[in-house]
């Protein structure tokens, strides 16, 4: 016993007297830090990211999507939270046979043309657009119809006001331009999907031809520019929801329910395969 | 000065024959696999999920963006929130993986966790009974009939205490470096991390912000831990002073600390709780650059808020210990 004692007061009594310098250096470098930056270190030089490669999509072993926009593209309104993009990406792994893969689903809610284009200028989220070999698409719908939050009046149209609509296409177009300029830049290779727009009012009696009119405008104004990338395409999706709207949109009558979003995926399946 | 040597020693031994630093410790060995456990099982899913971890990272960011947008999430999430997806954004922009699963970052992310509650448990299980043990036994009746003033026994006490509080820091970080490094490989000291965030208004600023090595990151939390495991040390040593049974200066510390943490997530719109010690416990905050869970708090302030609460603590031991009557 008495042995026992002679090497255990001393170790312990240095180890913890050790530990307790320790922390008290750290706690002191932690103010220090705090109220008097240092430099800080160098960052390692960034690895670079990569960027998709063109050619066919045949000679590739797994595809990469990247998802961009608005609430459409996050799947707002889909009960199961799958939205368009998910059941786009499976139906292209069954019908391509290989793996495709989501990058990332860069949807948020009530996202506007305008800051589309700042967060495509964002360093972070380039690497995602760069790397796809298909970019899914998604925008205009909030910059047209500034969807508001008393979503009960909707049903009846809410305060869509025609002549509104007309000035706000005009300022979008030059938007959605820029949108696609810029996906081109980042992506040069890969194909640009963008989802056109559906009439949510169809229902309606009073709106179904003039916000019809609008948003014909405004999907052939998507397919020019398409056209004009010759890497893109405009999916049509304003017949899927012309009969028995209320079916397959959600209840806020605006967003697709889980039933709209699988038609919408069906259809930007079959022009990608 | 020699005397109190022998105090000290004499304390430190009957901790450690008491065994609580090894209970600590074997604490340490069950539940740290368990979280490591849990942190392999969350780095597998992403590994399925995302391409890689700059994926990840973006999910995140748009992830925390799109809950911002929502209504019924209250002001002080969005701020906290706010604030998470401006850091993210940060990190993606210069290119710096946050959470490398190494040992490094886990040690780190299990201390940052670790410090409003586990810590604060652990230094208990040793404070709370350091005074009242001999009392409800009757062994201070030997230590007091000691030719040593009543002083000098309850500060050799006090040292014993700091020097165990330091053990269990420098323990717990060890056990999770090396436990999680089995697992997660034991490199990432030279990693970067970058600290120096400040909130201005519900914007962060990146004036200071600049990268350290995640080594330099994790003295620094231990540093700030111990600060803070100090201060519940000290407040449980005063109460073990107070109160003869050690089980109601168990119970008492642990209410205090538990509600803390309560107080720490709801009531950041009642402005005077910051004076409390218990919802200023979590220094780390500080480091990350998080909003601290009332307006107004910042480290300056934390600092001098349990400073104070332990000075008293300390003046109100002794007080009592040297004037007190010892009965039966």
């Amino acid at each position: 016993m008495k042995s026992k004692k002679s090497w255990l007061w001393p170790s312990l009594g240095f180890v913890s007297l050790g530990c307790t310098l320790l922390l008290l250096f750290g706690f002191g470098w932690a103010l220090k830090d705090a109220w008097a930056p240092s430099a800080g270190i160098a960052l390692p030089g960034g690895t670079p990211q990569p960027v998709a490669t063109g050619g066919a999509w045949e000679d590739k072993h797994e595809l990469l999507v990247t998802a961009i926009g608005d609430s459409l593209t996050r799947g707002t309104g889909d009960a199961s939270g799958q939205g368009y993009v998910r059941g786009t990406v499976d139906r292209l792994q069954k019908a391509l046979g290989k793996p495709v893969k989501l990058v990332n689903n860069l949807g948020i809610n009530g996202l506007e043309a305008s800051n589309l284009t700042i967060r495509l200028d964002d360093e972070g989220f380039k690497g995602a657009i760069a790397q796809a070999d298909l970019l899914l698409v998604t925008i205009g719908g909030n910059d047209l119809f500034h969807v508001a939050q008393n979503g009960g009046s909707l049903a009846e149209g809410g305060d869509i006001d025609v002549q509104l609509l007309q000035t706000r296409l005009i300022g979008l177009k030059p938007r959605l331009e820029t949108v696609f300029r810029k996906l081109r830049a980042l992506n040069p290779n890969g194909r640009i999907v963008y989802v056109g727009l559906y009439n949510p009012f169809y229902d309606v009696p009073a709106l179904r031809e003039s916000v019809g009119a609008v948003i014909d405008e405004w999907n052939g104004y998507a397919r020019r520019l398409a056209e004009t990338d010759g890497n893109a395409a405009v999916v049509p999706t304003y017949d899927l929801f012309e009969t028995d709207v209320t079916r397959y949109l959600s209840s806020d009558h605006f967003h697709p329910n889980a039933d709209g979003y699988a038609r919408i995926a069906e259809r930007v399946a079959q022009t990608l395969e | 000065m020699a005397n109190q040597l022998a105090l000290i020693q004499n304390e430190t031994l009957k901790v450690w024959k008491k065994k609580r630093f090894a209970v600590i410790v074997l604490i340490l060995l069950v539940l740290v696999p368990v979280f490591v456990y849990a942190q392999l099982k969350i780095a597998e899913n992403n590994k399925d999920k995302f391409t890689d971890w700059r994926a990840e990272l973006r999910q995140r960011i748009i992830d925390n963006t799109n809950a911002l947008s929502s209504d019924r999430v209250p002001e002080e999430w969005k701020k906290w929130r706010v604030a998470l997806v401006q850091q993210l954004q940060y990190d993606l922009d210069h290119d710096v993986n946050p959470n490398t699963p190494n040992a490094v970052t886990f040690t780190n992310s299990f201390l940052r966790n670790a410090v409003g509650m586990f810590i604060p448990l652990m230094v208990l299980a040793v404070a709370s009974d350091l005074v009242s043990s001999e009392r409800s036994t009757g062994t201070i009746k030997m230590l007091l009939t000691r030719p040593v003033r009543r002083w000098r026994i309850l500060f050799s006490k006090l040292v014993t205490l700091t020097l165990y509080v330091s053990l269990i820091i420098v323990a717990t970080a060890a056990v999770s470096y090396l436990v999680s490094g089995l697992v997660f490989g034991y490199e990432g000291w030279r990693e970067p991390v970058f600290v120096g965030f400040r909130l201005a208004g519900s914007d962060i600023d990146t004036a200071d912000v600049h990268a350290i090595t995640q080594g330099a990151y994790l003295l620094m939390l231990m540093g700030l831990v111990w600060f803070s495991a100090m201060v519940v040390a000290i407040l449980a040593f005063m109460v073990s002073v107070l109160v003869r049974s050690t089980a109601a200066s168990l119970v008492t510390m642990m209410a205090a600390v538990i509600s803390g943490a309560i107080l720490s997530n709801m009531a950041s719109s009642w402005h005077s709780a910051k004076y409390l010690f218990n919802v200023n416990l979590d220094l780390t905050v500080y480091l990350q650059g998080s909003p601290p869970p009332i307006d107004g708090m910042t480290l300056g302030f934390s600092l001098a808020v349990l400073g104070v609460w332990a000075i008293a603590a300390l003046v109100v031991s002794f007080a009592v210990f040297t004037k007190q009557d010892i009965l039966n």
